[in-house]
């Protein structure tokens, strides 16, 4: 080790300096590169040559041919498009902000100790390793309009029944309550392994000074928690805005169009229709929305 | 005493709260686990009227659970989606945060670019890419076997942002520190971030098993021999036979959802440091 320090460093200030931003570049591209082969392969790679689909047309008479960009002009002239448009921003306007908060809220409420909050946290967790297509299936059950377990709790303390996934109007909801019974679960892990980054010297520092609970979630825990806040966030928009299992095990996208999602309409294009143009460029304007709002969660949550 | 009454009432209130959310959680679950105790011809009937009959199977029959384990494909399916997912996480969580340590924490041209790209890559719906990736499996000769599962499940998006945000979290100056000592990047990472990263390496490991746990399209495409078939679709199997084993499907479903619960409770200390281990009272 004192030999190494003394050893004389060959070549000038600048070389040396220059070799070493050499050298962390070559670490750096070592430490990317076995990930970064397997998201280009298996992810971008995929996305890209089914893109390119979404600029061609295909029929039986011309063959496939370049149609530019006609394939969304088309797009744009569709009511159901714009319907679909509709039913996404509004079923994201309500989910990503019921998970977020409500996660965030729960992973608070039960990040102490004890034996009674173990219990609690226990019980919060179950559903976060239920798969969504096993939690559609159960909560059809529930939500049965005529023989459901929710109904028969309802008709038990004298309330009328509701047609849940049944009626337009409640259809979306039923969805978002499906989604996120698991959602809450599953994500509340996430912001609880964040909260375990903030170190207590700083609780303990702001109890000193006086602060109370409320004035430490605000003050201390919440700042501390953007970096986390952000994947969550992130992570939250993008599994819901490609929300498929739901409208695809519980509504086909209705009643009415009610749930009508892009998503499921992209999938509709392309595995019902065989459209498979159409498909590609549905989802080429879910991405590029999705990319928006992420781009803005981005500047919301940014670090310092 | 005013304050004490303050005490008192936040401490009502943090129950009230946590018991909303533990029902919320609990009742579909709990449903779910006494229909799996039911024969199959019950577990209508005791729907309607609401009764103690709903959440008490009276009486209990393990019935489901013995067919569910002698007459499908489910307990192979189990053993099969373990191998995949403990595979799956474990080269994962490696290679997924090295990736994260370089976005966090080096320098390099096009860092800004591959971040964005990184990021496009969680955000693309797989049902999109479901039909070019299908070629390109079967180009390598992957189909029915679990290399078609484990490799394209390895490298995730998602988990390099995750890793990458947690270490972003840890000061610089320990790489600068460490450096000036002699130590190479690669010891950096493993002697200094791995192990202070355990809550971010638990959440890893949670996104990675879940996310091969729930796994349904993508294995039903690639793996559906009977030998490499996962979980969820081996579940799937149980509805299309000669009628719907409700009650299987119950016990398929609550021993799928129970296991990544017993996985993670135990590492609950890496969740839970918990504020009121600093005195201060909630």
């Amino acid at each position: 080790m004192p030999a190494k320090v003394l050893s004389p460093q060959s070549g000038g200030w600048l070389s040396s300096r220059h070799r070493r931003g050499f050298t962390n570049t070559v670490a750096a591209y070592a430490f990317l590169l076995p990930a970064l082969i397997g998201v280009f392969v298996f992810r971008l790679y995929p996305i890209a040559l089914s893109l390119v689909k979404s600029l061609f047309q295909t029929s039986f008479v011309r063959g496939t041919t370049f149609v530019g960009l006609e394939n969304y002009r088309v797009l744009l002239e569709d009511p159901v498009f714009w319907q679909s448009l509709k039913v996404t921003l509004l079923l994201n306007l309500a989910i990503n902000p019921i998970q977020i908060v409500i996660s965030l809220a729960v992973a608070l409420l039960v990040n102490r100790q004890g034996h009674i909050v173990r219990i609690y946290r226990t019980i919060i967790m179950l559903p976060m390793g239920v798969s969504l297509a096993i939690a559609c299936t159960l909560w059809r059950i529930m939500l049965d309009p005529n023989n459901g377990l929710v109904n028969s709790i309802l008709n038990a303390i004298g309330m009328a029944s509701q047609p849940f996934l049944t009626s337009p109007s409640q259809a979306l909801w039923s969805i978002i309550l499906i989604a996120s019974w698991k959602g809450i679960a599953y994500w509340m892990m996430f912001f609880l392994s964040g909260l375990q980054e903030i170190p207590d010297e700083l609780y303990e520092a702001s109890t000193i000074d006086g602060a109370t609970h409320a004035q430490q979630i605000w003050y201390v825990t919440l700042p501390l928690l953007r970096r986390v806040a952000l994947f969550v966030t992130v992570a939250v928009t993008s599994a819901n805005f490609l929300m498929f299992v739901p409208m695809f095990m519980l509504t086909l996208g209705g009643p009415n169009m009610s749930t009508n999602t892009l998503m499921y309409e992209a999938y509709v294009s392309g595995f019902v229709y065989f459209d498979e143009a159409r498909g590609m460029a549905i989802t080429s304007v879910i991405l590029l929305i999705l990319l928006i709002v992420v781009l803005f969660e981005f500047r919301l949550l940014k670090e310092d | 005493m005013q304050k004490q009454v303050r005490t008192i009432l936040q401490r009502v209130a943090w129950h009230f709260a946590c018991i909303c959310m533990a029902v919320f959680t609990l009742v579909p679950f709990l449903w779910a686990a006494s229909s799996s105790f039911k024969p199959l011809s019950r577990v209508f009937a005791d729907l309607v009227p609401f009764s103690f009959k709903t959440f008490i199977p009276m009486p209990p029959t393990l019935e489901a659970y013995v067919a569910l384990f002698t007459e499908t494909g489910y307990p192979r399916g189990l053993l099969n989606t373990a191998y995949v997912a403990v595979t799956v996480v474990v080269f994962g969580v490696l290679l997924n945060s090295m990736a994260g340590f370089a976005f966090a924490k080096l320098d390099f041209p096009g860092k800004r670019l591959l971040f964005t790209l990184t990021i496009v890559s969680f955000m693309i719906p797989f049902e999109a890419i479901s039909i070019p990736l299908y070629s390109i499996i079967n180009r390598f000769g992957w189909l029915n076997s679990f290399k078609a599962v484990i490799v394209p499940g390895i490298a995730n998006g998602l988990t390099i942002f995750l890793f990458r945000q947690f270490f972003a979290g840890i000061p610089t100056e320990l790489i600068e520190a460490a450096t000036i000592d002699g130590a190479s990047k690669l010891r950096i990472y493993s002697t200094i971030f791995l192990p202070l990263s355990k809550p971010a390496i638990v959440s890893a490991s949670l996104l990675l098993f879940v996310g091969q746990w729930e796994a349904f399209l993508w294995p039903l495409l690639v793996a559906n021999a009977p030998e490499t078939r996962l979980i969820q679709v081996a579940l799937s199997y149980i509805n299309t036979q000669y009628a719907t084993y409700w009650n299987q499907i119950f016990a398929g479903a609550v021993i799928a959802g129970i296991i990544p619960l017993i996985i993670i409770l135990p590492l609950q200390r890496y969740y839970v440091k918990g504020i009121s281990s600093t005195g201060i009272k909630g």
